[in-house]
């Protein structure tokens, strides 16, 4: 019962932070309402026994990423962006299209089976860090490896790009 | 027998060489071409003299391409058919390639042309010499694409480079037909192989139906008849036969080889290579004959008005090529191969004349700005009437033994036969009075020539007038192998050739030869009539044309605007189809759109301004809702589906 | 399945962790040596001991190194594809950037390590390695899309490439979620067993999205709409490694995913795929007829091309694949040698796109004209030509399975095509083409473009040898 409503909880914030994200004008507030965002999903995790990600989630999306959008919307007239129209003459389509999605996913739900246990699998607590852990570097371990060559090629895109233009 | 692999092989070696140095070598470049064209001719005529003696080569070379148990060889075939047609086509090629020297002479695209020439001939040959038909369609696309380049030869000249791509996009809808035809082929038998295909016709592996537009068909009606959709497109018959006038517009050796005695026979010839196939089936073969006859009388009628001298030829090439097919429906196969080889010595005679005619006049092709020439190029004058004689079917010129054979043949095969038989005498009275109206309007009467012009006015070099006369002889000479039973009882010798292929040619009963006869002394009495009455109109009082116009405008004009068939099918085709789709195309689908093909506006615009200004609009964000709206679709699709 | 890697599953990863180490050292490289040539040549000796390694490496059909990827012949026929088909792009990049100055060296490192990425999705068989082979890939195209900072042109490409594939990213993460909440496994093969007739909503729909971000990779209608943007934008070797090596990556790791199901079964999927073909090829071809833009036209002619390819995905029997393998060789020869062309045809200033560019080309350089020629009649099917041979097969294998609507709408479409391949070979061989100077092509660019004609004609006019190659090879892949 207590897990129902802390589920309450969370789900109900995340769909009316995600709502507000989207509509605030203010770029700042969006950028905060993600944040909320973030937190409340990172407590999903913790609901599911999924201290780890929860970690991750913190850590990489509230942290990193969260911080780096903000530097760029600082960068941002915000006055300006407060005052430009937002809706063009394609928001029919648009709309159409986001009705047209919600009702697929409605479909979907509505017609497929979840399997009950879907969210006990990792059910020992603090159990998570240490499986991943093993699985990561046996199971997984050539595509750990392929993952630190994304990361390589993301560094020299990003230098090749960003480096001054050589004088001849 | 590896050696006749070079037959084709020759002329591609001249194409190389022409092609590739023919930057360095200029005019010398001619004689690459012509030394492997002349050099496939002689091996050409000792296949001949092999099959003549017995032999029949079919081969494989190799094999090219093997799926599974599904292979096809390239591999070369010369039995009776194809030794007649190689004999025809390295015949003509050699000579328009000699010709050709004194024609293109100080033409800047010399070398190139030569190239393409010989490349051309190099398809062609494959396209005779195959021995199943996928090595038989490389060389049936091979000769379309060279048609396409020749023809828009002289791109610089609009009209060229449109009539390029009119031929190009009709030969699509009859290729299209073919392409089916040999899948449908490759579905049932198993098999590309001539030998194995023809073989398993008969057998119980053809008794598939297909049920089509809510009727049962049988597959090999169904093969045949795709067979031939492809054989109108290529050999120029209704409804496709709207490219060969326009293609006059490459010069004149490529009408000559391609537009008239070689390329646009290539249909006729796929026929009477698929005898077996086509003899299987009478809808099939009615089809064929009745497309001819129609095709024969519908293309002599508007050649009767027709100024431009080229013209009148090639409708008259596609009113002969129906008598071809007609020959051919009616199941004479050796009538319609016959026609087909005399037709193509003096049409390729004609042809070439009348470049003479060109050449002399300075490129003027409208006949009402000539007129007694006769006196000034006596020897195109000359070679030009024996064509014509040739073309209108009076004994003893070639086409009367060979237009005689297949007329007999439809009056005898059947009820439809009779019909098809009066069509095909109407046509003939037409094509002999066609045929000297231009003679009168070019050589005889008052001369209309410009006074410029008049000065220039020469007889063509001897590199030119020698092919025109080698080409007369034949014109004369070729129908007497063919000497019809009537006549000379067994001295059919070109039916007797093709015998072991198309048995059924030897059907003459000897009680019907008085019938035949007759019918014979009727049909050049026809044919005299029309030239009478050519000369009563354009010689003697030449102001009955156009009395007759002005009693008859209505007709008349329909006649000269070709029946409008090139505007009906722009309207439907054209402005209704292409432009509505690209409209529609345009609006969804590419915002960069620049129309210039479509509407013909060769200029390429300029988009820097467009690229400058596409860079702030934000089209990312279409894209991607383009991609989201794609998957809402694809979606929703599956739980439709599910 | 055994989890742990042992010293034979290193053995069959051997040509990856040579594609790595070659970028290790093309990297230290570049730090000691910055030299155009020098670069240029580790980095071909890096793909050719990637190839060569190909030879020694162990490949069988259960070939499994973990569950990630499975090297067995099908997997190997694909690299050895990608690693020359890598080798001729650098060939034509040397050419490429040496007119063009500036630092050239990094790109090479992307090249490498782009064909890494396409060389995990060739050998994958899970989502993990699916999804990191794909991104490896995109984010060393976006980098190479817009390596020409100072052309407006290119960053625009880079960036419209960079956001949309990250959406289609998007779509392809969300599918494979989907499908594994019903699955429980990112196994190729047994979310395999599971699809078809049997497998539930959830299945089906992570299964179209997987579709729609596939699909934006292989740039299929609906999903093509950055090609032409993308094809013009790029510099020309970069466009020729997006036309061949991404694509065709994806389309073998297509083949591994999908392959496996019957998809014939469930029907929708089928229906899916037919509706794709479909629209790709009409749309393809209809408006590539519309284009001035030789890179926008072939960029079109892209889409119907892998409109074509798909019907070997639809056909049934063991045919399918050699007729995908055949045509995706032919197909790589002829992009390459047609954006070879181009790329060497290509100024400092600018890239040769324009039809005028090709004007009177035959006269100029006749070599180069035939090599065009022929590239361009490949494309368009023509006999003699290796896509003669790879659409007839493709055909084969559609009539095979009783696809008649698919191939009716192939053999339409290759009579569309045609045009507007010819309206090029017209302007190449017309008489009044700008004189111009002719510069020298360098001695790789026509190494590679003689190398890539040879191939031409030899799959063209005797491809029995490696027909029955990719016949021994695909047998035992299934």
């Amino acid at each position: 019962m207590i897990h129902q409503i802390i589920f309450l909880y969370f789900a109900t914030v995340i769909l009316v932070s995600a709502l507000l994200m989207i509509t605030r004008r203010n770029p700042i507030h969006s950028v905060l309402f993600m944040l909320l965002l973030f937190f409340h999903i990172a407590g999903l995790f913790v609901l599911l026994n999924a201290e780890f990600l929860a970690a991750v989630q913190l850590i990489v999306y509230a942290g990193a990423i969260l911080i780096l959008y903000l530097f760029v919307v600082m960068l941002l007239n915000v006055d300006q962006e407060r005052q430009s129209v937002r809706a063009n003459r394609f928001w029919p389509w648009v709309a159409a299209f986001g009705v047209l999605i919600a009702g697929e996913i409605l479909l979907l739900i509505s017609r497929s089976t979840f399997p009950g246990d879907a969210g006990k699998t990792m059910a020992t607590p603090g159990a998570g860090v240490m499986e991943l852990g093993q699985a990561l570097y046996t199971q997984y371990l050539v595509p750990f490896e392929i993952a630190s060559v994304i990361l390589l090629v993301g560094l020299i895109g990003a230098v090749m790009l960003a480096k001054k233009a050589v004088k001849e | 027998m590896l050696k006749y692999a070079l037959i084709p092989l020759l002329p591609f070696a001249g194409f190389l060489i022409a092609g590739l140095f023919g930057k360095y070598l200029k005019e010398k470049a001619a004689w690459f071409p012509i030394a492997g064209v002349v050099g496939a001719f002689l091996l050409s005529f000792s296949a001949f003299l092999d099959v003549l003696g017995g032999t029949v080569i079919d081969e494989n070379l190799y094999s090219w391409i093997s799926i599974g148990s599904f292979s096809v060889n390239v591999g070369i075939q010369i039995d009776q058919l194809t030794a007649v047609m190689l004999m025809v086509v390295t015949t003509l090629s050699s000579l328009i390639h000699i010709y050709s020297v004194g024609y293109m002479h100080g033409d800047k695209g010399y070398p190139r042309f030569f190239a393409y020439l010989a490349l051309f001939t190099f398809f062609m040959l494959v396209l005779v010499m195959a021995n199943n038909f996928l090595v038989m369609f490389v060389g049936w696309e091979g000769v379309g694409l060279c048609s396409y380049l020749l023809i828009g030869f002289w791109y610089e000249k609009k009209s060229a480079s449109d009539a390029g791509v009119k031929a190009f996009v009709v030969n699509r809808v009859g290729d299209f037909g073919f392409v089916l035809a040999v899948l449908l082929i490759i579905a049932t038998f198993g098999t590309l192989d001539f030998t194995e295909v023809f073989a398993a016709v008969n057998t119980p592996v053809a008794d598939v139906t297909y049920s089509l537009f809510g009727g049962e068909i049988a597959v090999v009606t169904l093969i045949a008849l795709l067979l031939f959709l492809g054989a109108t497109g290529k050999s120029a018959q209704l409804p496709l036969y709207v490219w060969l006038p326009d293609a006059m517009e490459g010069p004149t050796p490529v009408s000559a080889l391609i537009h008239a005695a070689t390329m646009v026979t290539a249909g006729v010839f796929m026929v009477a290579r698929c005898a077996p196939i086509f003899s299987l089936s009478e809808v099939a073969m009615n089809t064929v004959a009745i497309v001819g006859a129609l095709t024969a009388v519908f293309a002599a009628t508007i050649g009767l008005v027709q100024n431009d001298i080229k013209r009148v030829i090639a409708y008259s090439t596609i009113s002969q090529l129906g008598y071809m097919f007609l020959g051919l429906g009616v199941g004479a196969f050796s009538a319609g191969i016959f026609h087909l080889t005399t037709h193509a010595f003096f049409k390729g005679l004609l042809f070439l004349a009348s470049g003479s005619v060109i050449h002399a006049l300075s490129g003027e092709q409208d006949m009402r700005k000539m007129g007694a020439l006769k006196s000034k190029i006596k020897i195109t004058h000359a070679v030009f009437f024996i064509g014509s004689l040739a073309l209108a079917g009076i004994f003893p010129f070639a086409g009367f033994f060979s237009k005689d054979e297949i007329l007999w043949s439809a009056y005898n095969s059947s009820d439809l036969g009779r019909v098809l038989w009066v069509l095909g005498v109407a046509g003939a009275f037409m094509t002999a009075f066609y045929s000297f109206r231009l003679i009168y309007l070019t050589f005889w009467g008052k001369s209309r020539v410009d006074h410029e012009v008049a000065h220039h006015v020469h007889e063509s070099p001897k590199v030119m007038t020698v092919p025109l006369m080698i080409l007369a002889f034949f014109s004369i000479t070729i129908g007497l192998i063919g000497m019809p039973g009537a006549l000379i009882p067994h001295a059919n010798w070109f039916g007797n050739f093709l015998a072991p292929l198309f048995p059924h040619a030897e059907h003459a009963a000897a009680e019907s030869h008085g019938l035949e006869r007759m019918l014979m002394v009727f049909s050049v009495l026809v044919a005299l009539a029309g030239i009478r009455m050519a000369y009563s109109f354009y010689v003697k009082s030449t102001a009955i044309p156009g009395k007759i116009v002005e009693k008859f405008q209505g007709t008349y004009n329909l006649l000269l605007n070709k029946y409008k068939v090139d505007e009906i099918y722009n309207y439907i085709f054209v402005d209704g189809l292409v432009h509505k789709l690209a409209k529609v195309l345009h609006s969804i689908g590419d915002v960069k759109i620049i129309d210039g093909f479509i509407n013909g506006l060769a200029a390429a615009i300029g988009n820097t301004s467009v690229q400058g200004k596409k860079f702030q609009t934000g089209y990312v964000q279409q894209y991607a809702f383009a991609m989201g709206a794609g998957m809402v679709v694809l979606v929703g699709l599956y739980y439709v589906l599910k | 399945m055994n989890t742990a890697i042992s010293i034979s599953g290193l053995k069959a990863l051997l040509p990856f962790l040579i594609m790595t180490a070659a970028a290790m050292v093309v990297m230290l490289g570049i730090a000691f040596r910055r030299d155009h040539r020098f670069t240029v040549l580790l980095t071909l000796a890096g793909l050719a001991l990637g190839g060569g390694s190909l030879v020694f490496t162990p490949f069988a059909p259960d070939r499994y190194v973990t569950t990630l990827v499975l090297v067995d012949a099908f997997a190997g026929y694909y690299l050895a594809l990608l690693f020359a088909a890598a080798f001729a792009v650098v060939c034509l990049s040397y050419s490429y950037l040496e007119i063009q100055g500036g630092h050239r060296e990094e790109y090479y490192l992307l090249v490498l390590l782009a064909v890494l990425g396409a060389a995990v999705l060739a050998a994958a068989t899970h989502f993990a390695s699916f999804f990191l082979g794909i991104e490896i890939l995109s984010v060393s195209l976006y980098g190479l899309t817009a390596y020409q900072r100072h052309r407006d042109q290119s960053v625009e490409a880079g960036v419209k490439y960079l956001i949309l594939a990250a959406v289609s990213s998007a779509f392809i993460l969300f599918g494979m979620a989907l499908v594994y909440a019903e699955v429980g496994s990112m196994e190729f093969a047994r979310i395999a067993i599971r699809a078809g007739a049997a497998g539930g909503a959830l299945l089906g729909t992570g299964l179209v999205l997987i579709i729609v971000g596939l699909g934006f990779k292989l740039a299929v209608v609906p999903f093509h709409l950055w090609t032409p943007d993308v094809y013009e934008g790029a510099p020309a070797p970069v466009t020729a490694f997006i036309a061949t090596v991404s694509k065709g990556a994806v389309f073998a790791l297509v083949l591994r995913f999908f392959g496996n199901m019957d998809i014939r079964v469930g029907g929708a999927l089928f229906l899916i795929f037919t509706i794709i073909a479909v629209a790709s090829m009409f749309f393809g071809n209809l408006l590539a007829l519309m284009q001035q833009n030789v890179k926008r036209v072939l960029a079109y002619s892209s889409i119907s091309h892998i409109g074509y390819l798909l019907v070997t995905l639809l056909a049934a029997g063991p045919l399918r694949l050699n007729a995908s393998a055949f045509y995706l060789a032919a197909y790589f020869v002829t992009t390459l040698g047609v954006f070879g062309v181009v790329t060497v045809l290509s100024t400092r200033d600018r890239d040769a796109d324009k039809l005028d560019d090709y004007r009177g080309l035959a006269w100029r350089r006749p070599w180069l004209a035939g090599v065009f020629t022929a590239m361009l009649l490949s494309l368009a099917g023509i006999p003699l030509t290796a896509g003669f041979i790879a659409k007839f097969y493709l055909v084969a294998a559609g009539i095979g399975s009783a696809l008649w609507l698919l191939v009716i709408v192939l053999i339409v479409n290759s009579a569309i095509g045609l045009f507007y391949y010819l309206r090029i070979i017209g302007a190449v061989y017309s008489m009044d083409g700008p004189p111009g100077p002719s510069m020298p092509i360098s001695l790789s660019g026509s190494a590679a473009l003689g190398g890539l004609t040879l191939a031409l004609l030899w799959l063209g006019i005797y491809p029995g040898p490696f027909l029955a190659l990719i016949g021994s090879l695909m047998q035992t892949a299934h």
